[in-house]
């Protein structure tokens, strides 16, 4: 019967198609059947897809680590987080300053009008000043936007005095402070630039004092930063790079047309100059240390991404010149950049692939491709590992011990740059007193919420600063658990146990609301765990668990909540404005527990305008400090990674006399185990080390 | 019956429109912003969000974005908000990756089901009669990620093999035919997979149909005939049973979106159901949409085909 037979043939050959292709796959122990060239080749994997390969338009880590490989930032950090160039070969910072001549204000007794005079006695200043430089007075007009509910644009007639400009050779923000004793006490606060401005604008005259010192600021701190570039290094399609390509690239970025999400960083830069083809000079409206570091950001090839070259391309594709930007532009998924990969194919949600840049200022990677898949979930992603179509894999908490022990994998761990917490809103009244926001960090035992949720793959940490770094005062005790001490510190407060166990003050119970966010399971641990801790010592602990928009939307932004559990990321950079500054506290902004603190703020504003490392260091202790004492949050932990890599990977140096020299992946001081990528290879079999 | 799928074509469409609109409205409606509009991000300025929001057309009231909306759709010019690329080519791109498991797993299914529903209802109430049931129903209540990761744990646990997405990556220096192969095999496990549910659910109905036919007036006449139990079986019954068959065709289309989601994400296959999930993830409104109402115009035309197929083999429908 030929239906039967079709019936029963038909699957049985199809399965057999189907399966027969098992034996011409590669497995882990042979990867290189009938492939010799996988040896060369990197294959690492990620949970999401990257968004867009430019540098100055992306904001996801997906993509940054895609521009790491082929981009080049004139910065970047050392083995010891510590900055050193990549473009530029070396770089000078100094400061200039600028004021207005005040004749108001008596110089060791008399009042002088001479400009000559005082420059004089600022030369005579030995120690930090460079230069005096005297401009003439000014007159003109000007326009200053003044915002509010409906901007308008104010016209201003300005006479200017005299003005110095005085070149530091160091960057100083304590200079104006410092030269009031030889200026005299108030020289530069005195100096009323409302007098020498007039509104042209008519029914605005009352403005005027808002706007006078935008027109004329009486004093000026405006650092200097100017790079050396590198010779002679070549993008990927052929064209050099120079200094018309760092301007072009800050340029862009702060194009509005461009939506880049790094506006912020570099508005700072009051503007930028070539001085010639492999010099740069950066000069800032205000001191703000953290604008260094973004210099490490990938720079772009003008002749590729130009206004011309944007018309070009949107006549060829037949849009519309005046809206085609940056973000339109293909680019963006065929990079070209400087760095050691060179961009050779994109396949959402699928890889990226890269090739070796042969041509690398640096010497060329031992790799010869670079491959990134996307593998959405975790499991597979370890599957993939074990299989030997992924070369390493980030490990899960509860793998750690499991993995870290077997012998064909290699394993390196460090401290992650972030931390969990429990944050208090310190608007309420119930949270307004440190101690019963030390009490609630003692009721907690964080030593086992490390040890049985997160598998001690975790650390404590006493303040805001990444743990790793100097900024990181190691000296601080991390909160003791002890409940009898919590107890101890709400009496004081006047909480006392009440026949029931709860604790109360003036009849009322101890009560609150701890939320955190859906769709984190360890979050959703600590919050069962706190209400625990909190039920012990006689708190009345309601907990909820919101979709993160509507967390986000409804109680963060807004203010409306209690005490959250929640993370932050962060930069290795010091620089805790946004988040801790009082001038932060409104609606939708990131101190939404309300943190404030005089000296904070002061201590903030100075490490973020302090060029000097080990002042830095020393403010940033206190202020930790004083965060660990006021406790606005229960720091918990910072998270420890664990990844493990193919044992066949090693760094491979071909050493002057030409030999080539094998040896094992060690990790950086700070933990970085990839810092010396490019000189990673795989090899055939498992290599043996001498003494290990 | 020209009357009839002038209608029915015409009842399609109105339904379709409404669909566009409660699709556009839920979306929407419901809390949360793209992901580019991080406030949590301290990069980004109030000034910064608002712009995104311009930019995305957001500020804009409901009505005027719903036009917006299908303006740019229709006229190709839609572009994702994740990478600015146009949508209908990311959909594309991604509907050929589905396509193969899609055909792969139909297959599958539909070669699978029959010989075990037919052998199921011939030998009613045999060992393999109760056992395929068994299996049947096991294949249906044990949600099919959980048989996923079982079946990839086990397979990359003994044979040390890539399973997970459409090829082994690092043979790009492999010859052809390996390469070819590969490709072959990772289709299989996911194919399987989602064709394991379909089987059981779809062996049920041939044997409860089997069963139906093989009671019939005219399957006792060719016995009485004389004809061998496989001509009647396979011949005279076989071929009634086949008829309710020919309209489900109709109604597997919108499997090609709504059913690899889940198989599709775990197997990072680059498909169009994980696109559609990963876009609710980040909210990137026009893949959703898009996908949305690609959806809605399959499961019409999948119904109008299977409205046509009817009329074709049952004539009461014309009337």
């Amino acid at each position: 019967m030929l239906i039967k037979r079709v019936l029963i043939l038909l699957p049985v050959i199809i399965f057999a198609l189907l399966l027969q292709s098992f034996f011409w796959v590669p497995t882990y122990d042979e990867q290189v059947k009938g492939n010799p060239l996988r040896l060369e080749e990197f294959i690492t994997a990620s949970i999401g897809d990257a968004r867009i390969l430019n540098p100055i338009l992306s904001a996801d880590s997906a993509s940054s680590t895609i521009e790491d490989q082929v981009f080049d930032g004139l910065i970047d950090r050392d083995e010891d987080l510590k900055f050193r160039g990549r473009l530029a070969t070396g770089w000078k910072i100094y400061e200039e300053v600028y004021f207005y001549l005040n004749p108001k204000v008596a110089i060791k007794g008399r009042k002088i009008s001479d400009p000559e005079a005082v420059r004089k006695l600022l030369l005579a200043q030995k120690g930090n000043i460079k230069d005096v430089e005297i401009i003439p007075p000014q007159k003109g007009e000007t326009e200053i936007l003044m915002p509010g509910p409906d901007p308008i644009n104010l016209k201003v007639r300005f006479k200017a005095p005299h003005r110095f400009k005085v070149t530091l050779k160091e960057v100083d923000q304590n200079f104006f402070l410092k030269m009031e004793k030889v200026l005299g006490k108030g020289y530069f606060k005195t100096f009323r630039p409302v007098d020498h401005i007039e509104m042209l604008t008519a029914g605005h005259e009352d403005k005027l004092s808002a706007i006078a010192s935008q027109v004329l600021p009486a004093t000026e701190n405006n650092p200097v930063i100017i790079f050396d570039l590198r010779k002679g290094v070549k993008f990927h399609d052929g064209q050099e790079f120079d200094a018309g390509d760092v301007k072009f690239t800050y340029e862009a970025i702060m194009d509005p047309k461009n939506l880049s999400p790094r506006t912020s960083d570099f508005e700072p830069v009051k503007y930028l100059e070539v001085i010639d083809r492999y010099k740069v000079k950066v000069v800032y409206k205000r001191l703000y240390f953290p604008a260094f570091g973004t210099w490490g950001m990938g720079m772009l090839p003008e002749h590729l991404l130009n206004s011309e070259a944007m018309k070009r391309e949107a006549e060829a594709k037949g849009e519309d010149p005046e809206k085609f930007s940056m973000r339109d532009s293909d680019f963006n998924r065929h990079p070209v950049g400087t760095g050691p990969f060179v961009f050779r194919e994109w396949k959402s949600d699928q890889y990226i692939l890269l090739d070796r840049n042969e041509g690398y200022w640096e010497g060329a990677p031992n790799y010869r491709s670079y491959t990134y898949r996307i593998v959405p979930d975790l499991l597979t992603q370890e599957m993939e590992f074990y299989g030997g179509a992924v070369d390493s894999y980030g490990v899960q908490p509860h793998q750690v011990e499991r993995l870290k022990n077997d012998p064909a994998y290699q394993n390196f761990s460090g401290l992650s740059f972030g931390y969990s917490y429990i944050g208090y809103n310190m608007r309420r009244d119930l949270f307004k007193d440190k101690r019963v926001r030390q009490a609630l960090g003692m009721a907690i035992d964080t030593d086992k919420i490390i040890h049985y949720v997160m598998y001690d793959q975790a650390e404590r940490i006493t303040g805001p600063f990444v743990k790793q770094t100097d900024y990181y005062d190691r000296g601080i005790q991390p909160m003791p658990y002890d409940p009898e001490g919590a107890l101890e510190l709400l009496r004081e407060v006047g909480w006392v146990r009440n026949s029931e166990g709860w604790l109360e003050k003036d009849g009322k119970r101890f009560a609150f609301t701890l939320i955190t966010n859906g769709g984190n399971d360890i979050r959703k641990s600590i919050l069962t765990i706190a209400q625990d801790s909190w039920k012990k010592i006689g708190i009345d602990v309601k907990t909820d668990i919101v979709e993160w928009s509507v967390f986000i939307g409804r109680h963060v932004n807004t203010g409306n909540f209690d005490a959250l559990i929640l993370g932050w990321s962060m930069g290795i950079d010091p620089d805790l404005y946004q988040i801790w500054h009082s001038s932060q506290t409104n609606p939708q902004q990131l101190n939404f527990v309300g943190f404030k603190n005089n000296e904070a703020d002061d201590l903030i504003v100075k490490i973020r305008q302090e060029y000097d490392h080990d002042k830095q260091v020393e403010y940033c202790h206190r202020l930790h400090r004083i965060i660990a004492d006021e406790q606005p949050y229960t720091f918990l932990y910072v998270t420890r990674w664990t990844a493990v890599l193919d044992k066949k990977i090693v760094i491979k140096e071909v050493l002057p006399t030409g030999e080539e020299e094998i040896k094992k992946i060690t990790p950086t001081r700070t933990g970085n185990y990839s810092f010396y990528f490019n000189k990673w290879i795989k090899l055939a079999e498992n290599p043996v080390f001498g003494m290990e | 019956m020209f009357s009839f799928t002038v209608r029915s074509f015409f009842q399609k469409l109105v339904t379709l429109f409404f669909i566009s609109i409660i699709s556009f409205l839920v979306v929407y409606l419901a809390p949360g912003e793209p992901s580019q509009i991080d406030p949590l991000n301290p990069k980004f300025t109030v000034e910064d969000l608002q712009r995104f929001r311009q930019e995305f057309n957001l500020d804009k009231p409901l009505h005027e974005q719903y036009y917006l909306y299908y303006k740019n759709l229709f006229t190709g010019q839609l572009k994702s908000w994740k990478d600015n690329q146009p949508v209908l080519g990311k959909i594309y791109e991604r509907f050929k990756n589905s396509l193969w498991l899609f055909i792969v797993g139909t297959l599958i299914t539909w070669c699978l089901s029959f010989p075990v529903g037919i052998h199921a209802a011939i030998n009613r109430g045999s060992v393999f009669d109760r056992t395929s049931t068994f299996f049947a129903y096991v294949l249906i209540s044990i949600p099919s990620f959980f048989f996923a990761y079982i079946l990839i744990i086990f397979v990359v646990k003994t044979f040390n093999i890539s399973v997970i997405g459409m090829q082994t990556f690092g043979m790009s220096g492999a010859d052809s035919i390996y390469q070819i192969m590969d490709r072959v095999w990772h289709l299989v496990i996911p194919s399987i997979l989602g064709a394991l549910g379909g089987i059981a659910l779809l062996s049920r109905y041939v044997r409860a149909q089997m069963l139906e036919v093989i009671h019939q007036d005219y399957i006792r006449t060719a016995r009485a005939k004389g004809l061998s139990e496989d001509q009647v079986y396979y011949k005279h019954g076989f071929r009634n049973a086949l008829l309710p068959f020919v309209t489900m065709f109709g109604l597997i289309l919108p499997g090609l979106i709504g059913g690899s989601v889940i198989i599709e994400s775990i197997f990072a296959w680059p498909g169009m159901g994980r696109m559609g999930y990963e876009a609710i993830l980040a909210r990137d409104y026009p893949i959703i949409l898009t996908i949305n109402f690609m959806a809605a115009v399959l499961v019409l035309i999948g119904t109008f085909i299977s409205d046509l197929l009817y009329m074709v083999v049952d004539p009461r429908i014309r009337l």
